[in-house]
């Protein structure tokens, strides 16, 4: 390639439109709008893994993934700010910002946990809960 | 901004600026902490200090909007607001154009004292006297009602003191609102005082017009309560009926009028006799021209073209008047209503229409229907 066509297509490369990408902040901040988290949601976030240790998840039947639209960008208030930033220092792993609902960032931790190389398709198709249940099955077969 | 004027928001003002509260995301954190941390929160603008970002009570504040700014192109930027704001205020001091109508207009002073008059029958039994405006007032004044609150309105309107206040500061070149004290405040505080200071605007942008009605109700302050109510109340409702004789306001024309003479029913008869019962009706003359007389309903006659509404009468060798005087007003009254009544002739069947059908008949307007 010469260097004509290598400015060409470092241009066209650069105006081309590039998607905008997922971020955790927009994503977290949203579901603290959309559900009106608070801070006692922090609390349950530290507790998450004593509730989830015993047999209170069970199999029952797939859970669907919730749709969700979050804003391009979120602009948040002191309060919401804090908590968004809190829960993103508390989870801090790659899967939070496939989270949709406030259920899905409490399963966030656990589900790094067990298995930290889920891909994004799964994580965005499939609802953290049947993916946790799924990798501890898998894990239990392992064992066994 | 709209929104932010009519919630419980908490804001801050200082130096005639408004700050909102700050919100965040991560770039702005840092962007904040950075500002903070250098000093360039506080920047020099002009004469006075002011900040970019203040905080008060463990909240961020930015500065946003110029509160003189905001005052000075409310107007531009709140049309119907602004409006409506300005109405509540002139209205509050009687400032309106149809309390000035009454009060400096030539048009209803002329129907109500010199047309009027000859229409109404002002004097019992064989008495003829012709009254003068205090007695067509208390005339008027007996022959409708007027609600309470115009009384109330009466009074106000005669108590000079706050006009001849604002007057004062005007000509004294007193500041006409005083800036909000810096501090914090609801959305709702804020619009209270940002409406204070448009109705001041408002009244210094009326200065000539207050100094004029400041005159001309020291001319009315030896007046009748009562009189005051009666004016108040047609410059209010723009329309008066007494005796079969009355005025109503024109929409969408500043200080027009349309005077009118109703009309009861009448027979007319044809070319064989035949009587037709024609219904009542108002027949009308504008304060704003042409000056030609018209049938203000929907209405058919011999001299009118079709059978629709504000029609004008046909009447041959009349010539309408330049200028609306009282004179002019009821000499067109009079010739409207007689030519309506007296004008047809059966024989020569005059006018657009026939009222019988003749031999070669065109149906065009058919007057059947009034044949008794």
């Amino acid at each position: 390639m010469n260097l004509l066509h290598h400015i060409k297509h470092t241009r066209a490369k650069q105006k081309r439109k590039q998607p905008i990408k997922r971020d955790v902040f927009n994503q977290i901040c949203s579901l603290v709008k959309q559900y009106d988290l608070k801070e006692s949601f922090l609390s349950v976030l530290d507790n998450v893994e004593d509730d989830l240790s015993g047999e209170n998840l069970k199999f029952n039947r797939v859970k669907l993934k919730a749709p969700m639209e979050s804003s391009l960008f979120s602009l948040a208030t002191k309060d919401e700010y804090s908590l968004t930033m809190s829960i993103i220092d508390k989870v801090n792993n790659s899967y939070l910002k496939f989270a949709h609902s406030p259920e899905e960032i409490l399963l966030c931790g656990p589900l790094y946990r067990l298995n930290p190389t889920l891909g994004p398709e799964k994580l965005m198709r499939y609802h953290f809960e049947t993916l946790f249940l799924h990798e501890r099955a898998k894990a239990n077969h392992m064992k066994t | 901004m709209r929104q932010l004027l009519n919630s419980d928001l908490e804001l801050f003002v200082e130096s005639d600026f408004i700050y909102l509260p700050l919100l965040f995301d991560p770039e702005i954190e840092k962007e904040t902490q950075a500002l903070l941390q250098s000093g360039r929160a506080v920047e020099n603008s002009g004469e006075t200090e002011s900040k970019i970002i203040v905080k008060i009570k463990d909240i961020h504040f930015i500065k946003t909007l110029s509160l003189h700014s905001l005052l000075k192109n409310y107007e531009e930027i709140n049309a119907y607001s602004y409006k409506h704001l300005r109405n509540a205020c002139l209205q509050k001091y009687h400032l309106t154009r149809e309390v000035d109508s009454i009060f400096f207009g030539e048009t209803l002073n002329t129907i109500l004292f010199q047309v009027m008059p000859y229409f109404v029958r002002k004097n019992r039994g064989l008495q003829r006297k012709n009254l003068s405006d205090e007695e067509i007032l208390d005339f008027v004044g007996e022959k409708i009602h007027i609600p309470g609150r115009y009384y109330k309105e009466a009074e106000t309107f005669g108590d000079l003191q706050p006009l001849q206040a604002i007057l004062k500061g005007l000509e004294d070149e007193k500041p006409i609102y005083k800036p909000p004290v810096n501090g914090l405040f609801t959305g709702r505080k804020l619009r209270e005082w940002l409406h204070e200071a448009v109705h001041a605007n408002v009244l210094a942008s009326e200065q000539k017009r207050i100094a004029e009605t400041l005159k001309v109700r020291e001319q009315f302050s030896q007046a009748k309560p009562k009189h005051i109510a009666i004016l108040l109340y047609l410059a209010d409702t723009g329309s008066l009926e007494i005796d079969g004789f009355g005025f109503t306001r024109k929409n969408g024309y500043k200080g027009e009028y349309f005077v009118y003479k109703r009309v009861g029913e009448f027979v007319l008869k044809d070319y064989y006799a035949r009587s037709y019962l024609f219904p009542a009706c108002r027949v009308a003359v504008s304060t704003y021209t042409p000056f030609r007389p018209f049938v203000m309903e929907k209405y058919k006659h011999p001299f009118l073209l079709r059978h629709k509404s504000g029609q004008e009468i046909c009447m041959q060798h009349f010539a309408p008047p330049n200028e609306f005087t009282a004179e002019n007003a009821i000499r067109i009254l009079e010739e409207g209503l007689t030519a309506l009544r007296y004008g047809y002739n059966a024989r020569r069947r005059n006018g657009y229409h026939s009222l019988d059908r003749t031999w070669v008949y065109i149906p065009t307007i058919d007057f059947e229907d009034y044949r008794i």
